[in-house]
C-alpha cells in the first residue's frame, strides 16, 4: 500500500446547482487510500441531500475497497432513512473500465448507474 | 523521571570541582513541570569513566580543560561505542586563549564550554542539552513500543498462517494431477481463497474466493468459509445450498464494507457435466479443444452484500468436452501493474491462453511468468488455477468422504428400509440426498457402497424431478444451446411447481456373505414413454451411469417406478434374472 502520496485532493464534494444532490468526485485511484476521504465527503452535511451523485468521471480504476466505500455509503444512506428521509445513492460517468469492474461485481443491481 | 546524569572527566581536582560547581548551581525545569538537579561524578581520566560507564549511563560527557587536552582520539571513540544507539553529547571545555585557534582534538567532541566560564552561557547549553536528551530517549521508548507491537504483529501472522494453512488440509488440491494452482505466499492473508473436495457421489467441487479489503480482518471471514465448504460438500449438498449458507453466514459476521467475491464450480467428471457460479470474481475462461475461449463472467453479486439471493439463476451449466480445461484466477492478476503503473489486464491473458496450442498446458506456467515480468518488483498477491476438466484421475472411484478411515467398512450393515416421500414444496427447494445419505451413511459398513448410492440415488431423484414431475424433455439437450436452456427451464419450473411428488425407499438386506440395496424410486409424473428418441450427446447419459453401479435396474413403460439394485459380496445370494430386467431402451434421465 502506498501511504506516501496526498489524498486530500483526490475526493471533493459540492452541493449540486438544484441543491438536492451532493455531488461527490474522486479523481484517479479509488482505492483504500480513499477511504477516510471519501467517508469525510458525505458524513454530516446539512441539510441532508436527497441523493449522493458519486461522480466517477476522473476515476481512473476502482478497486473492491472502494466497492466496499460504496456499500458504506448505501449503508449510511439507510441509517439516514431510520431517522426520516432516506437518500438515494447513484453513480454516474464511469469510464469503460470502472463500469466493467462495477458490472463484474454486478453491483449495477444495487446501485443505480447513470 | 530519571535524573540528569553528568560525567565529568577531569584530572586536575580544582577545575572538576569548578565544573561540578556550575552543574549543581543549574536548575533545570523538565517538560512536565518539574524541576530536578543533575547528579555528577567525577573522575580523573577515560580509563576510570570507562569503568563506571555502564553502571552511572550518563546523558552527558564534560572533559574539563586539561583532560580535553590529554585524551586520545582512541579513547574518546571507546567511549562513545559505550552509549549504545542513544546519542550521549561530549563536551569540551577550552581556554578562552584557544577560541579560534586551530586546535585538532576539537574533531571529537559535539561542542565546547569556555573558560572562564559564563554561568548564564553554561546554563543555556545544558538546558539545550538536556532538552534534546529528553527527546532522544522518548523517541527510543516510542522505538520500543514499536518493536513490541511488530514482533506481536508477526507473531499473529504467524498463527494466523498455520490456522489458514490447516484449513487447507481437507482439500483434495493435490490428490489429482488435473488441478494446478499457485498461490502466491502472501494469499492467504491478503484474502484469496482455493478449496476443493469431492461430493459423496465422487463429483468435484472447487472454489476460488477473494475477501474484499485488507488483512488480517479481510481473511478471518476465509474460517466460516472454508468450515462450510467442507462440512456441506462432503455430505452431498448441493452447490446452491452451500453458496446459500456461505451468503447468509458472510452476510452476518462480515463488516458492511467487506464482501467476498467466489466462484464455485461443480464438475460431475461422469456426466460431464460442470456447473458454475462466479459472484463478482474476474471471468474464468473455458478453453475449449478447439481453441475457443468462452469466459464465464460474474452473474451474481459477491457473497455477504445482500441477506437475500438469486443463486439458482447465476449458475451457468455447461457440457465438457474431451481436452477442455479451465482456468480461474483472481483480480491480483488483473491488477498487477508494472513500473508505468500499467494494469496486466484481461486481454494479455486471453492472448497467452489463445497462444498456448490445443492439447499442452504450458498456458499455466507462461500466465505465471509472464504476470511476474510485468509486475516487475512489486510482486503482488496473485492466484491462478487450472482445471484439465476431461483429466481421467477425476473419474477414479472410491472417495468415501464421509469415512475415510473406512473403520466402518467391516460392520454389520443389516435388515432395515427407509421411506421418504416429498411433496411440492420440498421439491421446490429441498435437497433431500444429503439428508437421505446423512442417515444412510451412519450405518455401519455404510463405506461399502457409499458412492455407488450416492450416484445412483442422484441418478434416480434427479429423474423423477425432472422428467417426471417437472416433465422437462431431455431432448431439448440435443444441443450446445439447448443443454443451457434445459438447465434454466429447469430452474424456472422448479420454483413454480405447484403440484407434485417423489417418493424414495432404501431397502437393505444382508446374509453373511453379500447384501443388497433395493432403491426404489417414484414420481406423479405420467411415466415412461414407450418409446424413446435415441440419444445425443447430450443426454442419456444417467442410464449407463445407473449401470454402471448398479447390479440391476428394473423399470416399465407407462410406469413412473424405478427399482435398482446395488450389491455387494454375492447380492442377495440368488441368481440375479427375474424377468422384469430391461436393458433398453435406456432411462430418461
Amino acid at each position: 500500500m502506498v501511504v506516501s502520496e496526498r489524498f486530500e485532493n483526490r475526493v471533493t464534494s459540492e452541493v449540486s446547482d438544484s441543491g438536492e444532490a451532493l455531488v461527490i468526485r474522486v479523481v484517479g485511484n479509488f482505492d483504500f487510500n480513499l477511504h477516510r476521504e471519501f467517508q469525510r465527503a458525505y458524513r454530516n452535511v446539512a441539510p441532508p441531500p436527497k441523493v449522493f451523485l458519486v461522480d466517477l468521471s476522473a476515476t481512473d480504476h476502482l478497486d473492491s475497497a472502494a466497492l466496499g466505500m460504496l456499500l458504506l455509503l448505501r449503508d449510511y444512506c439507510v441509517e439516514m432513512g431510520r431517522e426520516g428521509f432516506q437518500p438515494r445513492v447513484e453513480l454516474m460517468n464511469a469510464n469503460a473500465h470502472v463500469s466493467h469492474i462495477l458490472s463484474v461485481s454486478n453491483f449495477d443491481r444495487i446501485f443505480s448507474i447513470r | 523521571m530519571s535524573a540528569f546524569q553528568v560525567l565529568i572527566v577531569e584530572s586536575d581536582a580544582r577545575e572538576g570541582a569548578a565544573l561540578r560547581q556550575i552543574i549543581h548551581n543549574w536548575q533545570y525545569t523538565s517538560a512536565s513541570g518539574s524541576a530536578l538537579p543533575a547528579s555528577v561524578q567525577l573522575v580523573p581520566g577515560s580509563i576510570e569513566a570507562l569503568e563506571i560507564y555502564e553502571e552511572f549511563a550518563p546523558n552527558l560527557l564534560i572533559f574539563g580543560p586539561r583532560a580535553a587536552r590529554n585524551t586520545s582520539s582512541d579513547e574518546i571513540r571507546q567511549l562513545r561505542q559505550c552509549t549504545g544507539i542513544e546519542p550521549v553529547p561530549i563536551l569540551f571545555v577550552l581556554e578562552e586563549s584557544d577560541v579560534g585557534a586551530e586546535v585538532t582534538f576539537l574533531q571529537d567532541c559535539d561542542d565546547i564550554l569556555t573558560k572562564p566560564y559564563s554561568p548564564a552561557l553554561v546554563e543555556l547549553k545544558l538546558a539545550s542539552i538536556r532538552r534534546f536528551c529528553e527527546f532522544s530517549r522518548s523517541l527510543m521508548a516510542q522505538r520500543d513500543r514499536l518493536r513490541r507491537h511488530h514482533a506481536d504483529f508477526l507473531q499473529e501472522q504467524a498463527n494466523a498462517r498455520e490456522i489458514f494453512g490447516n484449513l487447507g488440509n481437507e482439500s483434495c488440491l493435490d490428490d489429482t494431477p488435473a488441478i494446478r494452482y499457485h498461490l502466491s505466499p502472501r494469499a492467504v492473508l491478503n484474502g484469496d481463497l482455493l478449496a476443493a473436495t469431492h461430493a459423496p457421489d465422487g463429483k468435484l467441487v472447487l472454489m476460488l474466493g477473494d475477501f474484499a479489503g485488507h488483512g488480517l480482518a479481510a481473511a478471518v471471514g476465509a474460517v466460516p468459509l472454508t468450515s462450510i465448504f467442507y462440512s456441506m460438500v462432503p455430505r452431498g449438498f448441493s452447490m446452491a445450498r452451500v453458496l446459500r449458507e456461505i451468503n447468509r453466514k458472510l452476510y452476518g459476521i462480515l463488516p458492511r464494507q467487506m464482501f467476498c467475491c467466489l466462484v464455485m464450480l461443480e464438475l460431475d467428471p461422469r456426466r460431464q457435466h460442470l456447473r458454475i457460479l462466479n459472484a463478482g470474481m474476474p471471468s474464468p475462461c473455458l478453453k475449449r479443444q478447439s481453441g475457443e475461449l468462452h469466459l464465464l463472467e460474474s452473474r451474481h453479486l459477491p457473497f455477504g452484500v445482500l441477506s437475500s439471493d438469486q443463486i439458482d439463476a447465476a449458475v451457468v451449466n455447461l457440457r465438457v468436452l474431451p481436452g477442455d480445461r479451465l482456468y480461474l484466477w483472481s483480480d491480483g492478476i488483473h491488477e498487477a501493474r508494472n513500473s508505468k503503473g500499467e494494469h496486466f489486464g484481461e486481454s494479455r491473458l486471453l492472448q497467452l491462453l489463445q497462444a498456448d496450442g490445443g492439447n499442452g498446458s504450458q498456458a499455466f506456467d507462461q500466465i505465471l511468468v509472464a504476470v511476474n515480468a510485468h509486475a516487475a518488483e512489486q510482486h503482488d498477491d496473485l492466484s491462478l488455477v487450472e482445471l484439465d476438466l476431461t483429466d481421467a484421475s477425476l473419474r477414479r472411484r472410491g472417495y468415501s468422504a464421509m469415512d475415510p478411515s473406512g473403520d466402518r467398512r467391516g460392520g454389520r450393515v443389516g435388515q432395515w428400509s427407509l421411506n421418504f416421500r416429498l411433496s411440492q414444496e420440498e421439491l421446490r427447494a429441498a435437497d433431500p440426498l444429503p439428508h437421505l445419505l446423512s442417515v444412510v451413511g451412519q450405518m455401519p459398513g455404510a463405506a461399502r457402497f457409499q458412492e455407488d448410492l450416492a450416484i445412483a440415488l442422484g441418478e434416480l431423484f434427479r429423474n423423477a424431478l425432472e422428467h417426471g414431475v417437472l416433465e422437462l424433455d431431455s431432448s431439448i439437450k440435443s444441443t450446445d444451446d439447448g443443454f443451457i436452456r434445459y438447465y434454466d427451464l429447469l430452474a424456472e419450473r422448479r420454483s413454480r411447481l405447484s403440484d407434485g411428488w417423489v417418493s424414495i425407499s432404501v431397502h437393505c438386506s444382508e446374509h453373511k456373505t453379500g447384501g443388497l440395496l433395493t432403491l426404489t424410486v417414484e414420481d406423479s409424473g405420467t411415466g415412461f414413454p414407450e418409446v424413446r428418441a435415441p440419444r445425443g450427446i447430450y443426454s442419456g447419459r444417467g442410464l449407463d451411469l445407473l449401470q454402471t453401479v448398479c447390479r440391476q435396474v428394473h423399470y416399465a413403460p407407462g410406469s413412473s417406478r424405478v427399482e435398482a439394485e446395488i450389491a455387494w459380496g454375492d447380492g442377495d445370494g440368488s441368481a440375479s434374472d427375474d424377468g422384469k430386467t430391461m436393458q433398453s431402451p435406456s432411462v430418461p434421465v
